[in-house]
Formats: C-alpha cells, sequence, structure tokens
C-alpha cells in the first residue's frame, strides 16, 4: 500500500488552527509595516546622497532655530510634567481617599478625551483673550501666546493621562496600610510622604512617562496658543516639510527628535523600572 | 487602663455601635467577639482614633483620648491584613513606628533586633514582607506594633485568614508573647475559639450593642443571653414557660417539661416568664431506648458517661431517634431528634454503639441547664 503525499497549494501555516503565533503575527506585521518601516525611510530619507556631506541636513538641523526648538521642547515638556502631576496626584488623592461619587468624577475626567484638542485649545484661547470672559470682568490675564499658555495649555490636556495611572495605584494601596501608619504614630502629612506616596510611585512613574511623551511632542497646543517663540519641534518639523518643502531637513529634524526621546526614555529607565510602572496601568 | 463610655457610632442613619460601655485593667487580654458586621471593628477604630465616635467617651490611662488624633494615643495595632508597608524591609517596619516615637537611631537598632528576636526572626531583619510566610508577616506586624511599647495593643482579627494549625500556633505564641510583656490588649475576632482560650475577659458584641462582658468561662457556662448562648458553642435549646412545681422549677414547653436546676444558670426569672433553656453538649447523654425501657435495671452505657443512667434517677430523660452522628476527631457529636420536637446536641465517645436512626433516650442533669 501506497502513502500518498498529496501537495496543498496553501501554505501550511494558513490552513493550521489559529494560534497565539498567528495573533502575535497580525500585530508585529501591523507595527513593523506602518511604524518600523516608515521611521527608517525617514533616515533614509534625511541623508543627503548628492553633493556635499551625507549628513548635511543634520548639521543644519542642530543649529540656530532649530537647537532652540528641541531644547524647548524638552524644558515644556518638562514643566508640563511636573505641572500635571502635581494636580492629577491632588485629584487622584482626592478621588480615593475623600469622594464618595468616584465613578461620576473619573467619568468628568476622562470626558475631555472626546473632544478634538484643537477645540480645547481653542477654547482656551478664546478664554484668556482679553474680548473673553476673564477680560469682560477685568481679570485680564496676560498669558496669550507665551509660555505660561502653552505650559497651561497642555498641562490641561494631558491631565486625564496622567490621572489615571496615578488613581489606579493610589487605589490600589491597602486601606490598613494608611492606618497602620497612623497607629504607629505618623501624622497625615507624614504618612502621605512615608508611606501613600513611596506606594504610588509606579504610578506617578507611568503619567510622567506618558506626559512627558506627549508634551514634548505637542504640536497644536504651542500652535494655538503660542506665538513665534513658543515653536516646538513638532512645528519647526511641520514647518519645514509643509512650508519650505525641505523632506530631507524634516526627515534629520525627526530622527533627531526620536532618538532625543528614546535616550531619555533609556535613562529614565535605568533609575525607574519602567516595565513595572508601566505594567500596572 | 482603658476606659470606654457609652460610645456609639452612626454612619448616616444605621447604628453601627450602640452606647457601649467596657474597661480594661492594666495587662489583661480582653476580646471583643461578635458576628461580623456587629461593629466591634468599628469599635476598635474608635479606640484606635481611626473613626471619630458619635457620642461616648474613650480614656487611655485616665486621660481622655476621645479627641486625640491615632498618632497622639500611644497605641499598637495589628490587622488582619498585616498592614506590612511593602516598600520597606522587615527592620524598616519595625523601626517605622520607633523612629515616629522619638527614639534616635542606635536606641532604633537594639530595639528592632530584640523584637526581631522576641518574634523569632531574628535573621529576617533585611527581608521585604512579601518573601515572608502569612504567619511571619503577622509576627513582624505585631513586632512592629510592640516595639515602641504602647499602651495598648490593639488588635484586629491577626489570626483570621490563617490556616487551623498555623492559628493555633499562633495564639498559644501571642498568648505567651503578651503575658511576657505585660502588655494590655484588646483583641477583636469573630471565632469564638479564639476568644475564649486566650482571654481574661470576653466582650460579647451584637448589632452594636454588648451582650455580656465576663471570662471566658463564665461566658460559657453562664450566657446572659439568648445571643450569647448561641453565638457561643453548642447547645441543645427548649423554648417554654418557667413554673413552680412542688418547689422545684421547672420549664414546660408545648410538648414536655424539664427539670430545672436552682443553681444561678437558672435563677433570676419570674415564675410564668417565657424562657430559653440551654443545655451544652458535654452535658447531654445518649442511650439506646431498651436501656430504659425495662425499668433502668440494665443499661448498656453506650454514651459517653460513667455517670448513673437509669432512668429512675434522672429527671431530664427525653425519647428521640438519632439523626446524624458526625466524628470530630476527639469526640463524637450526635444529633438526636426529640419526640418532643427540639434537636439534641450530645458529645459522646469516639465510638458509641447507636447507629442513626436508632430509637434512644436523651438525658442531662438538671443542674446543667441554663436559662436566659
Amino acid at each position: 500500500m501506497s502513502v500518498v503525499v498529496e501537495r496543498s497549494p496553501v501554505p501550511r501555516w494558513l490552513t493550521e488552527r489559529i494560534s497565539n503565533r498567528h495573533l502575535v503575527a497580525i500585530g508585529v506585521g501591523w507595527v513593523t509595516f506602518f511604524f518600523v518601516f516608515p521611521i527608517l525611510f525617514l533616515v533614509v530619507e534625511s541623508l543627503n546622497f548628492g553633493s556635499g556631506g551625507l549628513f548635511d541636513a543634520y548639521r543644519r538641523a542642530t543649529g540656530g532655530v532649530y537647537l532652540n526648538a528641541f531644547a524647548r521642547s524638552f524644558v515644556y515638556g518638562f514643566v508640563t510634567t511636573v505641572v500635571t502631576l502635581a494636580f492629577a496626584y491632588v485629584l487622584a488623592y482626592y478621588l480615593v481617599f475623600a469622594s464618595d461619587r468616584v465613578r461620576l468624577l473619573l467619568t468628568l475626567v476622562v470626558v475631555p478625551l472626546w473632544i478634538a484638542y484643537i477645540i480645547r485649545y481653542f477654547g482656551l484661547l478664546l478664554f484668556f483673550s482679553p474680548t473673553g470672559p476673564l477680560g469682560q470682568v477685568g481679570l485680564e490675564i496676560d498669558i496669550l501666546f507665551t509660555s505660561t499658555a502653552v505650559v497651561v495649555g497642555l498641562a490641561n490636556a494631558y491631565l486625564p493621562f496622567a490621572v489615571l495611572p496615578i488613581y489606579n495605584s493610589l487605589n490600589a494601596i491597602h486601606h490598613e496600610t494608611i492606618d497602620a501608619s497612623r497607629a504607629l504614630g505618623a501624622g497625615q502629612l507624614r504618612t502621605i510622604y512615608e508611606v501613600v506616596v513611596p506606594l504610588s510611585t509606579p504610578g506617578i512613574v507611568a503619567a510622567g512617562v506618558i506626559v512627558f511623551i506627549l508634551a514634548t511632542g505637542s504640536f497644536l497646543g504651542p500652535a494655538v496658543l503660542g506665538g513665534p517663540e513658543q515653536s516646538m519641534i513638532a512645528n519647526e518639523i511641520a514647518r519645514t516639510f509643509l512650508e519650505a518643502y525641505n523632506i530631507q531637513l524634516a526627515s534629520a529634524l525627526a530622527v533627531i527628535y526620536t532618538v532625543l526621546l528614546v535616550a531619555f526614555i533609556a535613562a529614565f529607565n535605568a533609575v525607574f523600572d519602567l516595565q513595572e510602572a508601566l505594567g500596572n496601568l | 487602663m482603658l476606659e470606654v463610655t457609652g460610645l456609639t457610632k452612626y454612619y448616616g442613619e444605621l447604628l453601627a455601635v450602640d452606647d457601649v460601655s467596657f474597661h480594661i485593667d492594666e495587662g489583661d487580654f480582653v476580646t471583643l467577639l461578635g458576628p461580623s458586621g456587629c461593629g466591634k471593628t468599628t469599635l476598635l477604630h474608635m479606640i484606635a482614633g481611626l473613626r471619630e465616635p458619635t457620642e461616648g467617651q474613650v480614656k487611655l490611662r485616665g486621660e481622655d483620648v476621645t479627641d486625640l488624633a491615632p498618632e497622639d494615643r500611644n497605641i499598637g495595632m495589628a490587622f488582619q491584613s498585616t498592614a506590612l508597608f511593602p516598600h520597606m524591609t522587615v527592620r524598616e517596619n519595625i523601626a517605622y513606628g520607633l523612629r515616629m516615637h522619638g527614639y534616635d537611631a542606635e536606641e532604633r537598632d537594639t530595639q528592632v533586633q530584640e523584637f526581631l528576636e522576641l518574634v523569632d526572626l531574628p535573621d529576617h531583619g533585611d527581608h521585604h514582607p512579601d518573601e515572608l510566610s502569612g504567619g511571619q508577616q503577622q509576627r513582624v506586624s505585631l513586632a512592629r506594633a510592640l516595639a515602641y511599647e504602647p499602651d495598648i495593643l490593639l488588635l484586629d482579627e491577626p489570626l483570621t485568614g490563617l490556616d487551623r494549625v498555623l492559628r493555633e500556633e499562633m495564639r498559644e505564641w501571642l498568648m505567651t508573647l503578651q503575658r511576657e510583656l505585660g502588655v494590655t490588649s484588646l483583641y477583636v475576632t469573630h471565632d469564638q475559639e479564639d476568644a475564649l482560650s486566650m482571654s481574661d475577659k470576653v466582650i460579647v458584641l451584637d448589632d452594636g450593642q454588648k451582650q455580656q462582658a465576663a471570662s471566658p468561662e463564665r461566658i460559657y457556662e453562664q450566657p446572659a443571653n439568648e445571643f450569647v448562648a448561641t453565638f457561643v458553642g453548642k447547645s441543645t435549646r427548649f423554648d417554654g414557660t418557667l413554673r413552680s412545681v412542688d418547689d422545684r422549677p421547672i420549664v414546660e414547653t408545648d410538648e414536655t417539661r424539664i427539670v430545672v436546676g436552682t443553681n444561678d444558670r437558672a435563677t433570676n426569672h419570674d415564675d410564668g416568664e417565657a424562657v430559653s433553656l440551654f443545655v451544652r453538649p458535654e452535658d447531654v447523654d445518649v442511650e439506646p431506648a431498651t436501656a430504659t425501657a425495662d425499668g433502668g435495671t440494665t443499661t448498656t452505657a453506650g454514651a459517653a458517661s460513667a455517670a448513673p443512667t437509669a432512668a429512675a434517677t434522672v429527671e431530664n430523660a427525653f425519647p428521640g431517634t438519632v439523626e446524624k452522628i458526625a466524628n470530630l476527631g476527639n469526640r463524637t457529636e450526635v444529633t438526636v431528634a426529640l419526640e418532643s420536637g427540639e434537636t439534641a446536641l450530645a458529645n459522646t465517645a469516639r465510638f458509641p454503639n447507636i447507629a442513626v436512626g436508632d430509637e434512644v433516650t436523651v438525658t442531662f442533669d438538671s443542674e446543667s441547664v441554663v436559662v436566659v
């Protein structure tokens, strides 16, 4: 009796039962095709294969106005992160320990995310303008088109991203740990400082990383609320590409920014265990 | 030492603790015993200062501490969850209270080491709590609560959640530790074995109200009311009316009558009063019915008792049918459905010569009856 081996025209991996490997392939494939390839393509685009040096665009990208934009992005990113974390921590603390309407308030925290950034920034713009409600009642807050306006706008926009992880980590603290601290002789503030804050570090770290990444790469905030002096790197990349149509320079700026941000996160990761912090989200 | 007067707590409309008063003497181990939701934890939290009482007063060493924050009361506290600080080592956990109470670094080190040894964990100082077993964690939590020598140790079900063997071991260990240090302790539990085996005094709480405060023996032998009688230990129960016949108190139920003793477990009730009777299973004997049917000349002594069991000499003898026989290891618990309608519980020898479905006679001494 002979065994007939039939060759199917359909490859075997397609006829197998769907396993985890297939599911992973979809995710990895998606990311590779739409994220890794485009970024790598940027690297190619940023190099100068014509006359002159290969890294000509990089030389321009690291000077003058662009250097300022890089510096500004990271400074704004840092300040926004600090401001946002401070507000988010107080809000999350209130939600966990003092509020009995947690679900409602959490919803209110998230609701702004349903509204497009451009609309929210535009709202702030009108609110702070001399003809806005504050101006009408004689309370002129002259911050429009300054760094303050940009940071206020960014901190406001990214607040929900910070509240949620901090809320989660505060919520995970066993109430009896706090009672124990009080019984052991620590006052309220001492307990917050010695017990609550250390135990919510994962949430603070996660919130900080998320806000920092989002804020540093902001485009709309500085575009709407800032002036020419508030231009961040995303604005410079957009301008170089869309107005000056200098693809090579724009690509070089994009590559530098990406490398800097990754380096920043890596350095941060060396201090805090991000995997643990982000795993708690 | 600790004096609680009229302590009351409302949660909105809900009355959680209702006018509870008691005191604890220096060095005593007192248990607050009650079912879950009876208000015992709320009561403990008010004594600790973690909750504000609606009314009432807490005095510690003669000082009114009712309005003091927990950190100003010099109390030690252990929790069911251990509540150890997960971000600190065992050593740092124990040193925490010492730091807050103003011990300097050197004193802290000696005190921490001393208490690590006291709780049998001398080499575990640098571990984190999550590297320890449940029993070890609870010992650390006790060391932490005691290291700065508080006026009183408050224990909120610290042994709940440990398995049976460990629990008994920890009970033993905790009692030794408490006696050794002589620290006044208030222990909250829903476990009657904890309460009866460890305490100098037991305070039974139900529905926010104090039901009885007495020695463990008295709580068991002479429960103050129906709740205490049913919550602490098992019993055979009869409901009826108290009457006096030939100068002897008896209780008439719908179907039968029970002779009641004249000791103080049965007094303090008036003729004609509706009462409940409780008899502990160890006071109840069960014998095959044949033994009493022929006038009590012979007994097969199927039950545990060595006492004379002839029916004529026993005042309280009731016929019934064996419903269940449960071997509980060191003893056997027999459940008998009495003809009069009640269910009787009796402890017998490990291997009684009766079986489920047997006709039996249940007997008990009138002096063992508790009337509430």
